[in-house]
């Protein structure tokens, strides 16, 4: 019967060690180690590639212009499958086993929120750089001391589409709209918010029809045809990547938009790739456009991403890219990696980058970006994609997004 | 039952305890503390399941439900009212042991394939709840705002040492409690509905009876093991109630073994392990996990304790 225990004990045992030996490995002591995870496999790992991607020209030149207090950097790049309980594990493993000193959160909003609470306990320094949900830093509940975000958001894009749609609506003498989003808590949550500041905007518009097609639906028909029967002079979407595209594809068999004019804020350049015919004349924002701003420095960013990757990069190229250039200029600011120091640093930082519309973007007290571009333009067959964009009115935006805060009683 | 048998079991699980509990003491590793932590969660979970699966051959795909409403329970508790912790978790197992009778008054009676339809269809209504009622729930975005750690006679569970050791006892308490269940009277009669229900019910067992039994304590204890992965996330996820997670507790009790006690333990450390190590080197972790789990169902046919138990006869039990 000893005999018994005794083998158990060893197989327990011999198991542990063999469990135990990747976490011996340390980080060699000059290389400055920096997490990053993200949605890496499965149907929107474009969210997470196209992150990886920017964060990699990065490495390269922030290596170049010779590292971080001195030390050369590494990303260490994980796949959490989009799952919560996963992303706040590997959290928890770049910090405590792989010797992270910086984190780039690039998960969606779900997984944010669980890294949000494991950054609480660890109290290192973290950027969000994918999440666009508002109360994960306008909730002063959910707000963290040392974590960040570096990502266009919800409220923000809200205000600034709402204005430009109520002017365009105006204008065209459009008051009938139908809207067509998904149907989860992103779609309902940001489709009702663009209602609000749009009926601010515009008190004569009338909502005539609603579709809430499921997350990566192949077929749209009942969609369409459910559109083209209310009749509405114009169409809201909220649909996105692959949803977006198999959306207007489908539609073009419909001659949807001959009939209808059409907004939605979700155009990127790997959603105007998979459009076959992109009809002209959809008014849209831009996640990222290289043409938007129209700066030099904007010019050569996208161009090189596109001759290193032979793709384009996405919105979330450039989020990664400027949380880099955040964490850049606050170490060299403070002086030091620790969460503490790097969030004093952070908090209230302005830097210039290509990506702000007046060529700076601002980190708020509220551990939030401003000034980002944003802008709505209309679609066109071919490049730039988007012409004629105008650029939001940030006043407007951070006026409307106060009164929204005070609302939700964050502020 | 014989005091023997019980006593080696309290032994075995007081000398774990120790082994375990000794660990940072000699030598702190978080990252085999996190390990541990999430091993626990979900050796209750797949333990818990072999109560139906393995002691009495009832698959059931919808055990993540109750692993989900153990979860969701406490951390709403933790959030909404300002019991203390340990309560909190007491009522959120009592709820989810309750949750678990009324779904299993519905399931027991129907035959091996249409039980294990059902109870995917409740964990499919189960799942739709928490993603539609979102101003409870959050929807699809879970459960945010973090779980507050209340601290309880010194003991601050936000720290991770503390938490380390409040989910081995936990556990190795739930684990002991479940062999107790598996090996008493009341388990052999479980056993005996496996094999041959009709001669049970000759003997006058009422089989509904102590199929719902079972599935209510199993239910009991997969929402224990939410809690703990609550404290681990700090907030519940939809994910934890749903389908695919079902699927990693039978994946568990399949690599691991049904026949053996621990084998649900051993499995649920496979997969963890193979899933931590996996994905640091590529993003095809699925494959490699599919390969594995059809080497173990082609090669083995069996899970690893139980193979090891036919391979080496009388030795291990």
């Amino acid at each position: 019967m000893s005999g018994l225990i005794t083998r158990r004990t060893m197989l327990g045992g011999s198991a542990a060690s063999l469990l135990a030996a990747p976490w011996v490995a340390r980080a060699q002591a000059n290389t400055l180690r920096v997490g990053m995870q993200s949605i890496l496999s499965g149907p929107i790992a474009l969210l997470g590639t196209s992150s990886r991607n920017a964060l990699m020209m990065e490495q390269d030149r922030i290596n170049a212009a010779g590292g971080l207090l001195g030390r050369p950097i590494e990303f260490v790049f994980r796949d959490s499958k989009g799952q919560p309980q996963e992303a706040a594990r590997l959290t928890r493993e770049l910090v405590n086993s792989t010797g992270c000193e910086l984190l780039i959160d690039a998960e969606a909003s779900s997984g944010a929120f669980a890294v949000q609470e494991v950054v609480r306990d660890l109290g290192v320094a973290c950027i969000h750089t994918n999440s666009e949900t508002s109360s994960l830093t306008a909730d002063p509940k959910i707000r963290v001391p040392t974590a960040f975000r570096v990502a266009r958001q919800g409220v923000h894009d809200a205000v600034a589409g709402s204005a430009y749609l109520s002017e365009y609506a105006n204008a065209k003498k459009l008051n009938k709209w139908a809207t067509c989003s998904p149907d989860y808590a992103y779609g309902r949550d940001t489709t009702a918010q663009y209602l609000q500041f749009f009926k601010q905007f515009k008190p004569d518009v009338e909502v005539i029809t609603e579709a809430w097609p499921k997350l990566g639906q192949p077929d749209f028909t009942e969609v369409i045809t459910k559109l083209i029967q209310a009749k509405p002079q114009a169409l809201f979407t909220l649909l996105y990547a692959g949803d977006l595209s198999a959306f207007v594809n489908q539609g073009n068999i419909y001659a949807l938009f001959s009939q209808i004019a059409v907004a939605t804020p979700n155009v990127d350049y790997p959603v105007l790739a998979a459009i076959k015919n992109l009809p002209a004349g959809i008014q849209s924002a831009t996640r990222y456009l290289e043409t938007f701003p129209n700066t030099p420095a904007n010019k050569e960013w996208g161009q090189a991403y596109l001759k290193r990757w032979n793709e384009r990069p996405t919105n979330w190229s450039w989020q990664n890219t400027v949380a880099m250039q955040f964490y850049e200029a606050a170490i060299k600011k403070a002086n030091s990696l620790d969460g503490k120091a790097l969030a004093a640093a952070l908090t209230g930082m302005k830097i210039n980058t290509p990506f702000g519309v007046d060529g700076t973007i601002t980190m708020r007290d509220d551990h939030t970006t401003i000034g980002y571009a944003i802008g709505w333009g209309q679609t066109t067959p071919k490049e730039p994609f988007i012409v004629d964009v105008k650029a939001a009115d940030w006043g407007k935006i951070i006026e409307l997004e106060t009164d929204w805060k005070k609302q939700q009683k964050y502020i | 039952m014989k005091v023997g048998p019980a006593l080696r079991d309290v032994a075995i699980a007081v000398f774990a305890l120790i082994v375990v509990l000794a660990i940072p003491l000699l030598h702190r590793s978080p990252a085999f503390e996190d390990f541990v932590i999430r091993l626990s969660a979900m050796a209750l979970f797949a333990t818990s399941l072999n109560l139906l699966v393995g002691n009495t051959g009832m698959v059931s795909f919808g055990h993540g439900m109750f692993y989900g409403f153990g979860a969701y329970a406490f951390a709403l508790m933790m959030q909404m009212t300002d019991v203390s912790l340990p309560i909190a978790a007491v009522l959120a197992v009592l709820i989810t042991t309750f949750a678990a009778l009324c779904v299993g008054a519905i399931c027991v009676r129907l035959g091996t394939d249409y039980f294990a339809f059902i109870t995917l269809a409740v964990q499919m209504l189960f799942y739709s709840i928490i993603i539609s009622w979102q101003s409870l729930t959050g929807g699809d975005q879970g459960l945010r705002g973090g779980i507050p750690r209340r601290e309880i006679f010194g003991f601050e569970l936000a720290s991770q040492l503390h938490l380390y050791q409040f989910c081995a006892v936990v556990t190795v308490l739930g684990l002991l409690t479940l062999r107790h269940i598996s090996v008493s009277p009341f388990g052999q009669t479980l056993r005996m509905i496996r094999d041959n229900e009709h001669r049970a019910s000759f003997l006058g067992i009422v089989l509904w009876r102590a199929r719902l039994f079972a599935f209510t304590v199993a239910g009991a204890f997969a929402g224990l093991g939410g809690v703990l992965a609550a404290l681990f996330v700090s907030g519940a996820y939809p994910e934890l109630a749903d389908w695919p997670n079902s699927g990693q507790a039978i994946f568990a009790v399949m690599l691991g073994g049904i026949s053996s006690f621990l084998g649900p333990v051993l499995g649920a450390t496979i997969l963890l392990a193979l899933n931590d190590v996996v994905t640091r080197f590529t993003e095809y972790h699925g494959l490699v996990l599919g390969s594995v789990i059809l080497a173990f169902a082609l090669g083995f046919r069996r899970g690893v304790l139980d193979f090891i138990r036919l391979a080496w006869p009388g030795r291990l039990r």
